[in-house]
């Protein structure tokens, strides 16, 4: 009851002009400030966990370029010349802005497709097959095993669209919307002549990141285990995921290394570069608004010391400490300052658990915890508005 | 804790205080452990100077003074606070009581600093010195003689080694001086302190092991 006491009468004596309008003020203007910032390194960490993070927005975020030996003059004769060898491979591996590099495995046996009906055709077929890991979107029955007839596909888009834009057209054929083309099954004859197998393909999916037919990994491995001329058939193309396929370094590299390539995306650095410029000026904002806030509740506690003085001059009379004294009024200050940066936390945190659910019906992952950019953010903030206010209030009471 | 004044001289009163023969000012004294040393200061002569200047409150003079082994000057706000709360106690001569707070409040905010005295025994003081149907009043509407009682009491709710009085019963009537001073002798010798008493004309309120004409 005592310390009670103390704080009681100490109250009295020393904080004389209570809770004014002009601290409200101060405390919204740090309160929006501080969400502000928060906000804004909320939005610049989640795109950058949209673009490079390691979640399933490969979409969205990097690009996908599939590279190949350029084929030239001089090593045109020699098909070995134009495959990745391990040590290739590493160096692409470390180049900067790779992420990750895939291997893509092509059929080293014969393929020929067929169909029947109004469609007929018979075609040899190229297959490849890529990492899961490198599809934009796993189709949910995209496996096969050794003895299964069924083999699921995926087709480049740019297929479908020479079909039905300049195949077709020129043929008198029907034009095919995607989910009819997935209604078709093609006949697969794998394999030399007699001793082949023959397969039902179904295209499964569409994929813009490669030029070719896929099929699962597992099917090719089997095909050129078993008919392969090549036991341990090379890699003639690879698939990366790039940073930033913009960055002169990166270009430069495939160039030394001779590699080419056709993909040449650059539309999420420029979307990149707006959010950047959005979240700066958030940024700035914020921190010009929290400026404010903390200049004026520094005056008012400032003010509200200057009051005091005279009780205060009392207090160190009668054998109060000057530390003791600010360790008061830090009590009386200081949680009004961590009540504003908690409850910015909040709205920060309940604004990105919103945005987890929006993204999520986009098919995009979020976080709904923030990772450590917001949470140094917010720290950081706090550490320095903490230690702007107990200066303010040391030197306020220091000076009498 | 000896006190030591060595060539005391306040800036201000230089000059006029150097045309005067003192007894303190620019010489130099060693009073010793419980000393009770009576200080006659006629009007001008810098008694409530010496006292401020005694308990730290200005540093606006030359030579020096050492409170024990502690150079006054060198003393940091905290060193010096804590000698304030534990070694030298104050009767100030315009008593400086918070006026928002009443006369309990004035003791209470003192005895919580170290708290040495029982709730119950300053309770006991208020009514030795007639003041206990004053207790829950404020103090600006406490008369001179009352806000003194209350000044004094409160000088006394801490440990110290000397008391310093400046014009202690200046407001109050030899009845009640009689109380106030019974009180006081009491918690001295309790704390076997010393104490340094300023006042305009010589009285025999103490018995003084010395008196001093500023």
């Amino acid at each position: 009851m005592s310390k009670n006491l103390q704080h009681i009468m100490l109250k009295r004596i020393l904080l004389k002009n209570g809770r004014s309008s002009r601290l409200w003020a101060s405390m919204l203007a740090l309160l929006i400030g501080n969400t502000l910032l928060l906000l804004s390194v909320l939005i610049w960490w989640n795109f950058n966990e949209l673009l490079y993070g390691k979640d399933q927005n490969d979409s969205l975020g990097s690009t996908f370029i599939t590279v190949g030996k350029k084929v030239t003059n001089a090593n045109m004769g020699n098909q070995t010349a134009t495959l990745f060898t391990a040590n290739d491979i590493d160096s692409v591996v470390q180049a900067v802005q790779v992420q990750s590099v895939g291997m893509i495995t092509s059929n080293q046996f014969p393929v020929f497709a067929m169909m029947g009906g109004d469609l007929a055709f018979a075609t040899e077929l190229p297959l490849e097959s890529v990492p899961d890991s490198f599809l934009e979107h796993k189709p949910e029955d995209w496996q096969w095993q050794p003895g299964s007839r069924d083999l699921p596909i995926i087709m480049s888009s740019q297929f479908l669209d020479i079909y039905n834009y300049v195949f077709a057209p020129s043929q008198g054929l029907p034009q095919l919307s995607e989910s009819s083309v997935k209604l078709l099954a093609l006949n697969l004859k794998v394999g030399p002549g007699e001793g082949g197998e023959v397969y039902t393909a179904h295209v499964v999916g569409f994929s813009d990141r490669i030029s070719s037919v896929m099929a699962p990994q597992s099917f090719i491995d089997y095909g050129n285990s078993k008919y392969g001329k090549q036991k341990n058939g090379g890699v003639s193309q690879l698939i990366l995921k790039v940073k930033d396929p913009s960055d002169i370094k990166f270009s430069k590299f495939l160039q030394r290394n001779n590699l080419t390539t056709n993909s040449q995306s650059l539309r999420w650095s420029k979307i990149r570069s707006i959010v950047e410029v959005v979240t700066t000026a958030t940024g700035v904002l914020a921190v010009l608004l929290m400026g404010i806030g903390i200049l004026v509740f520094i005056l008012f506690v400032e003010l509200t010391i200057a009051n005091a003085k005279g009780s205060l001059i009392l207090l160190i009379e009668i054998g109060y400490s000057p530390r003791m004294l600010s360790r008061f009024m830090i009590g009386r200050f200081i949680p009004l300052i961590i009540g504003v940066l908690a409850t910015g936390m909040l709205i920060a945190l309940a604004a990105q658990i919103i945005a987890t659910h929006a993204a999520a019906a986009q098919g995009l992952v979020l976080h709904t915890v923030p990772g450590i950019p917001f949470w140094l953010a917010l720290f950081g903030s706090a550490i320095v508005l903490l230690l702007l206010v107990v200066r303010s209030i040391g030197n306020a009471i220091n000076k009498n | 804790m000896q006190l030591t004044l060595t060539q005391l001289i306040p800036q201000p009163l230089r000059d006029k205080l150097s045309m005067r023969p003192s007894g303190i000012w620019n010489c130099d004294l060693v009073f010793g452990v419980g000393e009770y040393v009576f200080v006659k200061a006629p009007s001008g002569t810098g008694k409530t100077t010496l006292m401020h200047i005694l308990y730290g409150l200005r540093s606006d003079y030359d030579g020096a003074i050492r409170w024990g082994k502690l150079a006054l000057r060198e003393m940091t706000a905290e060193s010096l606070a804590e000698l304030r709360a534990n070694q030298l106690s104050i009767v100030f001569q315009d008593m400086r009581l918070f006026p928002e707070l009443t006369a309990w409040e004035n003791l209470e905010i003192k005895r919580q600093l170290t708290n040495t005295i029982s709730a119950k025994e300053m309770e006991g003081w208020l009514s030795r010195l007639g003041i206990s149907d004053k207790r829950d009043s404020l103090a600006r509407t406490l008369s001179y003689g009352e806000q003194q009682r209350v000044a004094i009491i409160r000088a006394l709710l801490q440990p110290f080694k000397w008391l310093l009085m400046d014009e202690p019963f200046s407001h109050l009537d030899l009845e009640n001086i009689d109380k106030a001073r019974a009180l006081i002798i009491e918690v001295i010798q309790k704390n076997n302190a010393g104490m340094i008493l300023a006042d305009l004309d010589e009285h025999t309120f103490f018995n003084y092991s010395q008196t001093i004409n500023l």
